[in-house]
């Protein structure tokens, strides 16, 4: 279970190279709140390519889109990633152990 | 009634410091030391002023400014750990929602108590916002701050490194922020050094003179006023009147012996 979990949740996470470019950008620029086209700047990527995956990882819980005035901005919701390392660290623990 | 930037030289050349709930504006060209002197002055308020403060950049990414400011013996992440400084990396389409209710920059400002904020560059809201409407975004953006009786620091590029014009922005910005700081390079025999003034504080006297600085290890560094030489603000500054007499006096004595 521990090793379908693991591989479900990193697949779910950076399952694509541009999911994982995402959670590079966050993870080292922690206060990036912004629009999903200036995102898809700043990982040198186009938005449409962008946007899916941008989707994936805030249904994860991940990264945060609100309303903010006119545009939907997106940041990383700093608890819930926080949660999601430490249940990779747990599995990864797990299946060590296992 | 002033929020001291912690730059001693700096302060004294604003008698005290700045205006508190003012905007200034920090003007220069590339690599002048805009950047450093506007992280500075929040990283001296969070540590030796207990003014917490909100860094807000466009261009420059986070995960830079946290490397950048390491060389100056400032540990960015620790502070922002410690709810003391926040940096937010944004665009200036979201900045100019800032003044709408509810937005998560006045959260964030609320959330660490901040006192200060710094906007790093305001040049990159010229490209965004039309010409006609600029001025007036400014102009609330200036006041919704004000409302929040934040002290704050605007940096703006010149894009002339050297001439004898010095055009803030297009839009009159000189005239809604209270006080500018001019950053400048100058050249003098032959090697480029860093000149600052204080150009303007409403409401206030302030020290006149150009002042040579650099950057140090530990941050911006203010020294003495540049002597003998003027025409410093043209970036190629002339040697004055009787510094070129004294000069000539000299070498006539010389052949005359």
């Amino acid at each position: 279970m521990n090793e379908t979990g693991l591989h479900e949740l990193s697949e779910k996470l950076i399952g694509t190279e541009i999911k994982a470019e995402l959670l590079r950008l966050f993870h080292m620029n922690p206060g990036i709140l912004d629009t999903i086209e200036s995102i898809a700047r700043r990982i040198g990527r186009m938005p449409k390519d962008v946007e899916t995956e941008l989707s994936t990882l805030v249904e994860l819980g991940v990264l945060r889109k609100e309303r903010f005035g006119k545009l939907d901005v997106v940041s990383l919701n700093t608890n819930k990633d926080r949660e999601i390392q430490k249940k990779i660290a747990a599995l990864i623990e797990g299946g060590a152990k296992g | 009634m002033r929020a001291p930037t912690g730059i001693s030289e700096l302060d004294a050349m604003l008698h005290g410091g700045l205006m508190r709930g003012d905007v200034a504006l920090v003007v220069g060209s590339a690599g002048t030391g805009k950047t450093t002197l506007a992280l500075q002055y929040l990283v001296n308020g969070a540590t030796k002023f207990n003014e917490n403060g909100l860094y807000i950049t466009f261009e420059q990414m986070p995960a830079q400014i946290y490397r950048d400011a390491v060389s100056f013996g400032w540990d960015i992440r620790k502070l922002e750990a410690e709810g003391k400084l926040r940096v937010v990396c944004t665009s200036p389409p979201v900045l100019v929602q800032f003044v709408e209710q509810q937005n998560p920059i006045d959260a964030m400002i609320a959330e660490i108590n901040a006192k200060r904020i710094v906007i790093d560059s305001i040049s990159h809201l010229e490209s965004f916002i039309p010409a006609s409407e600029l001025r007036g975004e400014l102009y609330r953006l200036i006041n919704h701050l004000k409302m929040k009786e934040l002290t704050s620091v605007f940096t703006v590029e010149s894009h002339e490194v050297f001439g004898d014009r010095l055009v803030v922005t297009g839009v009159g910005l000189s005239f809604l922020v209270d006080c500018i700081i001019l950053l400048r390079i100058v050249e003098i025999q032959s090697s480029l050094k860093k000149a600052l003034t204080v150009l303007k504080i409403r409401g206030s006297n302030h020290d006149k003179q150009l002042r040579e600085f650099e950057i140090t290890s530990q941050g911006i560094k203010i020294g003495v006023p540049f002597k003998d030489l003027e025409g410093l603000l043209t970036g190629t500054p002339r040697r004055t009147g009787e510094e070129r007499f004294a000069e000539a006096f000299a070498k006539a004595a010389r052949k005359g012996k």
